[in-house]
């Protein structure tokens, strides 16, 4: 009676996979002291419209409920949890660590990826200090480690040093994208050429330029940046990115991080060190995060706040290290005649009681279970049978049954 | 496994590439101009070579089938991905141009009708001009749309301009220069990125060379 296993199905098999890896991140989440929660799936699209360029409010799926306002379905998890917390707080009362893992809801415009995807992140609302900064990266690493992910890379920047280059120019909007846009694809082709259009210092021209190579090693890096600072932010900036490098060498990570001084996230509402995560052989970033000090500002609260977040489909199909999928058997079968219904229905209730997993069906029926199962019971007009590999045992009592059961678990 | 996956783009530029790559030291035996191979490995067999049309190469580097990439100026301009572009390799020279009957007249305010390849470089060139234009995507042979009345004008790459004066169209407007770029995987380049440092290194070395 046994049955292949492999020919199991894959819908089952690619949900086990994605379930295993939400408990592994659950759990390494938790060992970090984070509690979870959740948010609402609809919200109000004003929430989103509120907070000043976060997301691509082309990008958001927008419902009408009955009463003709317009909702959307939760397009980021950072924005409400912060927002649920300034309306209980003005300040922070104490640190916050929470995670969740939730889905998500947008629709890009250019690639046809699924609209809906599950995210995992941390929330940590505390105030900046390099220790926090280095926990919730080590936290990163550690989960993607956890993950069996070998090569990881994670890079740091921050999100003041180019602003604080950018607040010594008057530039446009129109030109800020442009030159944001030149900086995250590190074009230093045309970037020197572009910056020579704008009336602006020849000493801006030259951190500009320098900015996009402003990446490697942590120690180097910012060796060759303190040549272009040009403010007393800046220094402390590097100071700051240093310290956090530095704790993260007691944590054993050093080898895993690059400084990216040109690291420019999409997402605005980060104010101060910013990361992402990648691993071998797949081509975006795997995690993003960083801190993001005002963003309960638009909500009237003083809430700074550190974290990251990852999507589980994208994990998936990052990890193409095969994790041994099996499907978990049944534990018993029961087949049983008509007659015997009734005792069939009792012994599955008190097996399943007992924590068993118990599938049941008529004897004659054609089309069984193909799962792998351990033990198998017939239940027919006048004798009950077990089975358990090549034996097979007679009995007449469900206590008779479950003692052949524990005689055999015993003797594993 | 391969230390790095080059892509690059079949016909023209792919010949001028493989030339500055010899250059550098990085040669690939199997390549010549009749092979129908589209994948092969260099001597010393730690760059992969793989040949893709030009319109999909941007997206096999954006996704990270391909670490690094050589394509032209005007690719990345209208495909927009989310690469690096970390070096200008002054091969496969030319300029996207407004083209058309030498009597036409960029007007403003008149809806000006413009066949071409390049729909957003075309939108964000006109648009900078503030004149409202229509814009037919097509995929080839462009020179045609003006001849058969389906555009006023065209935008599209012009070399040396011989198949525009055989269809008796000339440039109208020179909209930007055009010189094929090297374009990098963002995730390669944080997990490879000794590898593709030395690969760009030996690149604008012989380069310098050339200049």
């Amino acid at each position: 009676m046994y049955t292949d296993y492999n020919a199991n199905d894959k819908k089952v098999k690619d949900y086990e996979k994605y379930e295993r890896m939400i408990k592994t991140i659950n759990k390494r989440f938790k060992t970090y002291g984070y509690e979870r929660i959740k948010t609402p799936t609809f919200e109000p699209y004003d929430l989103y419209a509120e907070v000043k360029s976060s997301i691509n409010r082309k990008e958001m799926i927008k419902v009408i409920d009955c009463e003709g306002d317009v909702l959307v379905l939760r397009p980021d998890v950072t924005i409400p949890i912060t927002k649920q917390l300034a309306d209980d707080y003005m300040t922070l009362p104490h640190e916050l660590k929470y995670y969740y893992v939730q889905d998500v809801f947008r629709q890009s415009q250019v690639d046809d990826e699924n609209v809906e995807s599950t995210q995992a992140g941390i929330e940590y609302f505390c105030e900046n200090s390099p220790e926090a900064e280095a926990e919730v990266i080590a936290l990163a690493c550690h989960t993607l480690k956890d993950l069996g992910f070998q090569n990881i890379t994670i890079e740091i920047g921050h999100a003041g040093f180019v602003q604080s280059l950018i607040e010594k120019a008057n530039f446009t909007d129109r030109t800020l994208t442009q030159l944001k846009k030149l900086i995250q694809s590190k074009n230093i082709v045309e970037l020197e050429p572009f910056l020579r259009t704008l009336k602006i210092e020849e000493s801006l021209i030259q951190s500009f330029t320098k900015i996009p190579m402003l990446y490697g090693d942590p120690v180097q890096v910012s060796e060759r940046a303190r040549e272009i600072t040009q403010t007393e932010k800046m220094d402390e900036t590097l100071d700051y990115l240093l310290e956090v490098y530095e704790i993260l060498a007691l944590y054993g990570l050093e080898q895993l991080v690059v400084m990216d001084l040109g690291l420019i996230n999409h997402m605005d509402y980060y104010s101060d060190m910013i990361f992402q995560g990648f691993v071998e052989d797949f081509g975006r970033p795997v995690l993003m995060g960083g801190r993001y000090n005002r963003l309960a500002n638009e909500f009237g609260a003083e809430l700074p706040a550190i974290g990251f977040a990852c999507t589980v489909e994208s994990l998936l199909e990052a990890s193409k290290a095969e994790l041994p999928i099996r499907r978990t058997p049944v534990d018993v079968s029961i087949q049983y005649d008509q007659q015997n219904l009734q005792t069939s229905i009792a012994f599955t209730n008190e097996l399943r009681e007992r924590n068993y997993t118990v599938i049941s069906s008529k004897l004659e029926e054609q089309l069984t279970n193909p799962r792998q199962v351990i033990y198998q019971v017939e239940l027919t007009e006048n004798k009950y049978k077990f089975f358990y590999k090549d034996k097979s045992h007679t009995f007449d009592s469900f206590k008779q049954l479950l003692k052949l059961i524990s005689e055999i678990k015993g003797g594993i | 496994m391969k230390d790095l996956t080059l892509a690059l783009a079949t016909g023209r530029t792919a010949k001028q590439a493989i030339a500055l790559l010899e250059k550098a030291g990085i040669v690939f035996p199997d390549y010549h101009n009749k092979s129908r191979k589209l994948v092969m490995v260099d001597k010393t067999k730690k760059i992969q070579l793989i040949l893709v049309k030009t319109a999909d190469l941007s997206t096999y580097v954006e996704k990270g089938a391909a670490d690094v990439g050589v394509i032209g100026k005007d690719v990345v301009m209208e495909a927009q991905p989310d690469v690096y572009e970390l070096a200008d390799l002054h091969i496969g020279k030319c300029k996207v141009a407004v083209a058309g009957f030498p009597e036409t007249a960029l007007e403003k305010n008149s809806p000006v009708t413009v066949a071409t390849k390049y729909p957003l470089i075309t939108k964000s060139f006109f648009d900078e001009k503030g004149m409202a234009v229509e814009t037919i995507k097509l995929n080839g042979s462009i020179e045609l749309a003006p001849l058969i009345g389906l555009s006023d004008v065209i935008v599209d790459i012009v070399e040396t301009g011989t198949t525009l004066k055989e269809n008796g169209l000339e440039v109208l407007e020179e909209i930007m220069d055009i010189s094929a770029r090297l374009i990098v995987n963002k995730a390669s380049f944080a997990t490879k990125t000794e590898d593709i440092e030395q690969f760009i290194g030996k690149l604008t070395e012989a380069l310098e060379v050339e200049i």
